[in-house]
């Protein structure tokens, strides 16, 4: 992925249709970050999360699948998938959450802590943002700009509807205004940073 | 809540009833009142559909008053799906109704000496039983607004639909919700089935005239009301993302954690999760608008409103919001990922009157066998629509995942007891498997509150994290259990309750500031383990031995994806849960 070309997708969204990109956060965007560091480090640092609202807010974490309990040592790796979550209903939501009292539920999945790599070392990592999260921070991601895949970006306006399109007020691929609703013609780069933030036609 | 309307369905001239006091079972409601009662007055042997059995409906101790959330209604039988005892529960506006009107049960027993269906019609003037065969074969919404256009629009409703008449296993009993539709099920363990052996069709309620019922200490039971509500509003499940997004929230969750099962247990993701999870579903609701949308409850008096209304493409009401474990049945179990074709899947089957759990995990059974392809939508109405029609296949795929599996020859068959998986899978949250294999109910996610995981501790993995031991956790939760069992409150109060001291305080102050007793956790505990006792009697005294308290093989032999791991709870570590 190192030296690949990122384009740069810079849309203008009607103010309050901003959550129609909410299902590429859920799915997962890539975050370049040192990596070989703790979940904390990466929430903090990388994501720019204040320990407060982690605590407060992100009651469950799965690590590469896994429920993580202690984010102090639970070690983010090159390529890992860093999912976050509000707490979450039923016997099952309780199961998951980080440190809660049932989690011996799911013992045999949960993540171990340990397996640090050198810090500083430069990966990625794909980050998911599900429920509450996503209403609290999906803004401010879009905003700063998020890292996805060719694909993925033309499997979301595959799965668009009608309501969608107006949505758009104004559409940059780098520095040339394109036009969305002939997406399909498009010729995206391979990796694109996807920046979406609420505004008007420019 | 101080009388028994019993109604006699073999009498000579048709069925007749009579009230009674409540007598040894005073002080029961909910789950304590349907067990003890089928404890008491079934003979375990009997046939589930014959004279023997008995139906109880039994709202809660606090249904009735003005109390949070206390609409819940219980139903109890011997089940025909699993052969042992069941209480199936369900939300909607008839407990509230009864509640008022006095009845702490309506009780459904002996064998009709004909074909003819009744409909019985409860009002504070007393009880009229009347036989209306133009009922016959009718859906549960076509039988709701016959009642309406009877009745008037101030009623609730119970009903069943042609599988309860038809006698299936899958099939359940449905309580008219504040809208007056008939969307809130008692779904598990085919209790619908055994209304129909009763030959009721329909139980009209009015409670017109009737008080809400007083506390017995009114300045108590207002402030613990109030101090209870605002535990709820404050607690992040449910005081925001139930609200937001309802239960299938859970599916992105669940499905990250490799639990999810997809296209009949076979692996623990499903690729189009995201399409038919909860934030996707409110997504779509709230841009389709409508009343109730995303956020509704399911009977007065919800502060969580963890449901709400679906509407499809063109703005037509379609059906309530689909919980998550009817998206996992119908959605990812089956491989379907359309959201318009589960909501479609969940209407037929409140319609027809089946347990959506039991039909999503039935369908899957029958994709396995070929019958169709996962991820065919059109396949799976179509075979819904089977059952509804009555149909030789549509009696098998109604009669449960069980049923169905033993004759279209498929091995991976995920039923304990007779009865379906939830949307959970046993080999990733094992203490969840724990619930399924030891419930009394058959494999049910919403029984394990009070039982499990202290075996996990026995077997060697307790959690060094966990900050409180074994022991206490399963203290707390048998404490909350049986406080949600016996109140008729809706399950969702129980995180709260676990998190918040004062919240669970104010739930006991709740039921003393309302019956002038003076509670102590220590005595709800003691009434839900007794509860659990007579419901293990029951089971022992119908030939179930500690080998039904177990899973299917082939979860301790097949590997699920993505943690590749089997269910490792011993026979030994299972044989331990009840033993207290």
């Amino acid at each position: 992925m190192k030296n690949q070309r990122v384009g740069r997708l810079n849309l203008k969204v009607a103010g309050d249709k901003i959550h129609f990109f909410f299902s590429l956060l859920r799915q997962g965007f890539m975050v370049e970050a040192p990596v070989g560091c703790s979940v904390k480090t990466m929430l903090n640092n990388t994501l720019g999360m204040d320990d407060n609202y982690v605590e407060d807010r992100i009651k469950t974490i799965f690590l590469d699948a896994k429920p993580v309990d202690d984010i102090k040592t639970a070690c983010i790796n090159d390529g890992s998938v860093l999912a976050l979550s509000g707490a979450m209903p039923g016997l099952a939501g309780a199961t998951l959450r980080r440190g809660g009292q049932l989690a011996s539920f799911r013992g045999s999945i949960s993540c171990r802590s340990g397996g640090k790599n050198a810090l500083s070392q430069e990966g990625h990592v794909v980050v998911k943002l599900f429920n509450l999260l996503v209403n609290d921070l999906g803004r401010i991601f879009l905003k700063q700009g998020i890292l996805i895949k060719k694909k993925q970006l033309e499997d979301f306006f595959g799965s668009r509807t009608a309501d969608f399109w107006p949505s758009l007020k104004s559409e940059y691929l780098d520095s040339h205004k394109i036009n969305l609703d002939t997406w399909s013609e498009i010729k995206f780069p391979d990796l694109l940073l996807l920046v979406a933030e609420p505004g008007e036609e420019s | 809540m101080d009388k028994i309307l019993r109604i006699n369905v073999g009498a000579d001239g048709g069925p007749e009833f009579k009230t009674e006091t409540l007598g040894d079972y005073a002080g029961l409601g909910g789950r304590g009142l349907t067990s003890a009662i089928v404890s008491k007055e079934v003979p375990p042997s009997c046939h589930p559909l014959g004279e023997d059995n008995k139906l109880i409906i039994a709202p809660g101790l606090l249904s009735g008053s003005a109390a949070a959330m206390s609409g819940r209604i219980s139903v109890g039988c011997k089940s025909p799906l699993t052969g042992g005892i069941k209480e199936a529960n369900s939300g909607g506006q008839p407990s509230q109704m009864l509640g008022r009107l006095g009845y702490a049960a309506i009780v459904l027993e002996g064998q009709p000496k004909t074909d003819s269906l009744c409909k019985v019609f409860i009002n504070k003037d007393g009880v009229k039983i009347t036989e209306d065969n133009s009922l016959c074969m009718l859906g549960n919404y076509a039988v709701v607004d016959k009642m309406k256009a009877e009745y008037g629009e101030k009623i609730g409703v119970i009903s069943i639909g042609p599988a309860g008449e038809q006698k299936l296993a899958g099939a359940s009993i449905a309580f008219s919700d504040m809208e007056l539709r008939p969307t809130r099920h008692a779904g598990r363990g085919g209790v619908g089935a055994v209304m129909g052996s009763k030959g009721i069709k329909v139980i009209v309620v009015d409670d017109a005239g009737c008080s809400v019922r007083s506390p017995a200490k009114p300045d108590d039971f207002k402030a613990a009301n109030k101090e209870f509500v605002a535990g709820l509003r404050k607690h992040p499940v449910s005081g925001e993302g139930l609200p937001a997004y309802g239960t299938n929230v859970l599916t992105n969750v669940i499905n990250e954690a490799g639990a999810y099962p997809t296209n009949n247990f076979q692996t623990g993701q499903f690729a189009g999760c995201e399409k038919i999870s909860g934030e996707t579903q409110a997504e779509t609701e709230n841009a389709r608008g409508g009343e109730g949308s995303a956020t509704h409850g399911c009977h007065r008096g919800c502060v969580i409103r963890c449901s709400g209304t679906y509407y499809d493409k063109d703005g037509n009401y379609l059906t309530k919001q689909p919980e998550y474990e009817t998206v996992w049945a119908h959605g990812g179990n089956c491989g379907i990922d359309d959201l318009d074709a589960i909501a479609q899947l969940d209407r037929l089957d409140d319609d027809f009157g089946l347990d959506t759990i039991e039909m999503g995990a039935t369908i899957a059974v029958a994709m396995e066998a070929g019958i169709a392809e996962f991820g065919d939508a059109e396949a799976a109405i179509k075979l819904v629509k089977e059952v509804g029609a009555g149909t030789p296949l549509g009696k098998i795929l109604g009669s449960g995942a069980a049923v169905a599996g033993k004759v279209l020859g498929v091995e991976r068959i995920p039923v304990v007891k007779g009865q379906a998986m939830p949307a959970y899978d046993p080999r990733g949250i094992m203490g969840i498997g724990v619930t399924y294999a030891t419930s009394t109910m058959g494999a049910d996610h919403t029984a394990g509150y009070a039982v499990g995981s202290n075996i996990m501790g026995i077997g060697g993995k307790t959690d060094a994290l966990s900050p409180v031991g074994q022991a206490e956790l399963s203290k707390n939760l048998q404490i909350a259990t049986a406080a949600i069992d016996s109140t008729g409150m809706c399950l969702f109060i129980a995180f709260p309750l676990l998190d918040q001291p004062e919240t669970f305080q104010a739930l006991i102050d709740i039921i003393n500031g309302f019956s002038g007793a003076s509670l102590t956790a220590d005595d709800v505990t003691e009434l839900g383990k007794s509860i659990l006792k007579n419901e293990r009697e029951f089971n022992a005294a119908a030939g179930m031995t500690n080998k039904a308290d177990r899973l299917p093989d082939y979860f301790k032999k097949e590997k699920l994806a993505p943690h590749n791991i089997t269910f490792q709870v011993s026979d030994e570590e299972l044989d331990q849960v009840h033993n207290y």
